[in-house]
C-alpha cells in the first residue's frame, strides 16, 4: 500500500485543499482520509478508544469518497470525537456500483492532551477530482473549514 | 493596471467594476465588483471566475456583486451577493455556504479601557471558560430534539424565554433574531445529531470573541455612534464572530447533494459543482429555503447564548449585574444567507456569502431608534488590525440589494500562514501588543494570522467611497478568543 497527500497553498484561501495519491483507488481513498484527518487534529496525538464501522455504496469512486469523508465531518460533531487512523476497504459490484467497508479509530476530544487543529465544516465539491493518473490515482479535495 | 483575470474588466465609477456578460458564455447579466484600486489589484483570480460563474444562474437580476473584502471561496466567492427572481429563480446552498447565518454581533459596554485593563486576563480567562471553542466543543445549554425543534423555530426568542438575554436585544437582532418559514421535518437527523450539544459554541477557523476599546480618535460619526450606543471615550465592547456550527453545516451538505440531483430533473447546468441549485419555488427549493431558516435561527440562538455567556463572565469579574454594566446588543446581522426581500423588481431572493445587509436610512424594517441611522453594519477584521462599525445608506439600498462588505477578506492561505508564523510566536507577538489571546488550536491560531488578510482600512474605504456604507467607528483588540 503507498499513498501520499499534501496540502495546497494556493487554492480556496479561506478554506484548506489538500492533494492524495495511491498506487490503486484504496490506497487514494486511504491517502484522502488521512489528509482530513491531519487536517482536524494531529493522529499522533489522539487515543483509539472510540471506533466506528461505516459501510457505503455509490454508482461511482468519486461520490463514494465524497461520501465517506463527509460521514468522517459528520462523525466529529455528532460523537465529539478527532481520530487517530482509519481502515478502508473497496470493492467493485457486479453491476459496476462500488461498496466501502471503512473504520475510523479516534477518541473524544481533549484540548489539554490534543493537538487540535481545524474543526472542519464540511466536504466541498469545488475543484473535487479523482483521476487516474499516469500508473496511480490522485484526487484534489477542498474542505470547507 | 494588473488584474488576475484575463476578462476585460471596467471602470464604471470610482469603486465599482464591472465585467460585460460577452467576457464569459452563459452569462446573463453583468458582474459587478466593489472596490478601490489597490484592492481590486489583490484580488485573487477566483474571484473573477466565480463572480461571473453566478451570473449565469437562472433567474438572476441586475448583477452579480461582489465586495471588496472577496476571495476564492467554492461556488460563489465569498463577498457574493446576488439576487433572483422568486418566481423564475434559483436558490442555491453555495451561494449561502455551509455555515449557515455566520454573522457577526456587537455588545457595548459602560467600562473604559483603564478599569478593564487590570482585569483583562481575569476576564478573557473567564470567557474562554464560558464560551467553548474548537473541534468537539459541546455547549452548557442540553437540548433534546424537541427542544432544538424550537430553537430552530424560535431563534433568539427561545433563548429569551429560557433567560439567556434580556428581551430587548431582540430589537436589535437582524429579523429580531428569527427568521419566518423555519420547518424542522425539513431537517435531516443528522443535522440534529451534529447540532444538538452545540450551542452557545464558538467554533473555529476565522470565528471569535474578541474583546475591543473605541478611543474617541477613532470614531468618525459621532451622532450616529452615540446613537447606538457607542461614545468611544476609551469604551470596551465585545464582538462575536460564529454562526450554526454542525448543525447549519450538514444543512448546507444534505441540500448540495439533493440539489445535484434536482438540477438535472429541471435541466439546470452550473460551471462549479458548488452552484448546485434548484427552482426557488420547486418542492427541493422551498425545502431547503425551510431548513436553511432553521439553521438561521440556530445561528442567532447560538450567538444569543454566547451574548448570555459574556454577560455572565463580565458581571463576575467586575462583581456587578450585566444590566449595569450597561451590555446592551448594539446589533446582530448575518454575513451568509438567503432571504426574501422586496426592491423595485420584486420579490427577491437575496444571497450573501460574506455580504453584510446594510439598511439605509428611514427603512421599516429597522428598530424604531435606529431608523434615523441606517442599520449597524458590523465588520470583523483580522486578529490583529481591528474592526469597524459601518452603517447601512440609501445607496446600498439602491445599488447592491442591501449589501456590503463583511470583513477584511483574506489574502494568503491558510497552508501558506501557517508556513510563516507558529501559533506560539503570534501569540506571544500579540501579548507585546497588549493583546491576550487565549486559542484552542496554535496551528488554527498561525491561520489567522494578520498577514493573511487584506489591509481592513483600505476594504472599508472601498464601501465609505462608494457610498454603500459610511465609517462610523473602528474598534481595536485587546482580548481574543480563538477556537
Amino acid at each position: 500500500m503507498a499513498h501520499t497527500f499534501r496540502f495546497l497553498d494556493d487554492i480556496a484561501m479561506a478554506d484548506l485543499a489538500f492533494e492524495a495519491g495511491g498506487e490503486s483507488l484504496q490506497d487514494v481513498f486511504q491517502g484522502a482520509t488521512d489528509a482530513l484527518i491531519h487536517a482536524m487534529a494531529d493522529p499522533q496525538t489522539v487515543g483509539t478508544a472510540w471506533q466506528q464501522v461505516i459501510e457505503r455504496e455509490e454508482e461511482d469512486p468519486a461520490s463514494l469518497l465524497f461520501d465517506w469523508l463527509s460521514d468522517l465531518v459528520y462523525w466529529k460533531d455528532a460523537a465529539g470525537v478527532v481520530f487517530h487512523r482509519s481502515e478502508v476497504r473497496l470493492a467493485q459490484r457486479k453491476d459496476g456500483s462500488w461498496s466501502l467497508h471503512g473504520a475510523v479509530y479516534g477518541e473524544q476530544v481533549k484540548v489539554a492532551k490534543q493537538e487540535l487543529r481545524a474543526d472542519i465544516k464540511g466536504v466541498t465539491k469545488h475543484l473535487y477530482r479523482l483521476a487516474r493518473e499516469g500508473d496511480g490515482w490522485t484526487v484534489r479535495v477542498v474542505l470547507d473549514v | 493596471m494588473k488584474l488576475n483575470t484575463h476578462m476585460q474588466v471596467t471602470r464604471i465609477s470610482g469603486e465599482v467594476w464591472e465585467i460585460a456578460p460577452s467576457e464569459k458564455a452563459g452569462m446573463l447579466v453583468p458582474a459587478r465588483i466593489y472596490a478601490v484600486p489597490e484592492i481590486l489589484e489583490s484580488m485573487d483570480a477566483g474571484v473573477f471566475e466565480q463572480v461571473t460563474n453566478v451570473a449565469c444562474l437562472p433567474g438572476i437580476r441586475r448583477y452579480a456583486l461582489c465586495m471588496p473584502d472577496g476571495h476564492w471561496g467554492y461556488g460563489f466567492p465569498i463577498g457574493g451577493v446576488a439576487a433572483f427572481d422568486v418566481r423564475s429563480g434559483v436558490i442555491s446552498p453555495g451561494g449561502v455556504g455551509y455555515d449557515v447565518n455566520c454573522g457577526m454581533r456587537l455588545i457595548r459596554t459602560d467600562l473604559t479601557h483603564e478599569e478593564v485593563r487590570p482585569h483583562l486576563g481575569q476576564l478573557m480567562t473567564e470567557l474562554f471558560r464560558r464560551v467553548p471553542a474548537g473541534v468537539g466543543a459541546s455547549g452548557f445549554v442540553k437540548l433534546d430534539r424537541a427542544a432544538l425543534e424550537q430553537v430552530m423555530t424560535g431563534g433568539a426568542r427561545w433563548c429569551i424565554e429560557q433567560g439567556f438575554g434580556w428581551h430587548r436585544d431582540l430589537e436589535c437582532l437582524e429579523e429580531q433574531g428569527c427568521l419566518v418559514g423555519a420547518d424542522p421535518s425539513k431537517v435531516s437527523d443528522r443535522a440534529v445529531s451534529r447540532g444538538i450539544n452545540q450551542l452557545g459554541t464558538l467554533g473555529s477557523g476565522n470565528h471569535y470573541l474578541e474583546v475591543q476599546v473605541v478611543s474617541q480618535d477613532r470614531v468618525f460619526d459621532r451622532d450616529r455612534a452615540a446613537a447606538w450606543g457607542i461614545h468611544g471615550r476609551d469604551q470596551v465592547v465585545v464582538m462575536v464572530h460564529c454562526g450554526s456550527r454542525g448543525f447549519g453545516h450538514q444543512v448546507a451538505s444534505d441540500y448540495l447533494k439533493v440539489f445535484e440531483k434536482a438540477m438535472r430533473r429541471y435541466g439546470i447546468s452550473v460551471k462549479d459543482q458548488q452552484l448546485a441549485c434548484a427552482p426557488f419555488q420547486s418542492a427541493e427549493g422551498q425545502d431547503y429555503f425551510a431548513a436553511m431558516n432553521c439553521a438561521a435561527n440556530t445561528a442567532f440562538a447560538n450567538r444569543q447564548v454566547i451574548t448570555h455567556q459574556i454577560r455572565e463572565s463580565f458581571a463576575a469579574v467586575f462583581g456587578k449585574p450585566a444590566e449595569a454594566l450597561g451590555m446592551e446588543v448594539v446589533y446582530d446581522v448575518a454575513h451568509n444567507i438567503a432571504k426574501v426581500e422586496r426592491y423595485p423588481e420584486g420579490e427577491l431572493v437575496v444571497h450573501r456569502k460574506g455580504a453584510t445587509r446594510a439598511l439605509g436610512p428611514g427603512c421599516a424594517d429597522l428598530p424604531l431608534r435606529y431608523r434615523a441611522t441606517g442599520q449597524p453594519v458590523i465588520c470583523g477584521g483580522s486578529m490583529e488590525t481591528g474592526s469597524y462599525l459601518l452603517a447601512g445608506t440609501e445607496g446600498a439600498m439602491r445599488d447592491t440589494f442591501a449589501s456590503t462588505m463583511h470583513g477584511a477578506g483574506r489574502m494568503m492561505s491558510r497552508t501558506q500562514a501557517k508556513r510563516m508564523i507558529r501559533g506560539e510566536q503570534l501569540q506571544q507577538q500579540m501579548q507585546q501588543q497588549s493583546i491576550v489571546v487565549k486559542a484552542v488550536s496554535m496551528s488554527g491560531l498561525a491561520e489567522e494570522a494578520g498577514f493573511a488578510y487584506k489591509n481592513i482600512s483600505d476594504v472599508v474605504a472601498s464601501v465609505d467611497r462608494a457610498g454603500i456604507t459610511k465609517v462610523v467607528a473602528e474598534l481595536r483588540p485587546i482580548g481574543n478568543i480563538k477556537g
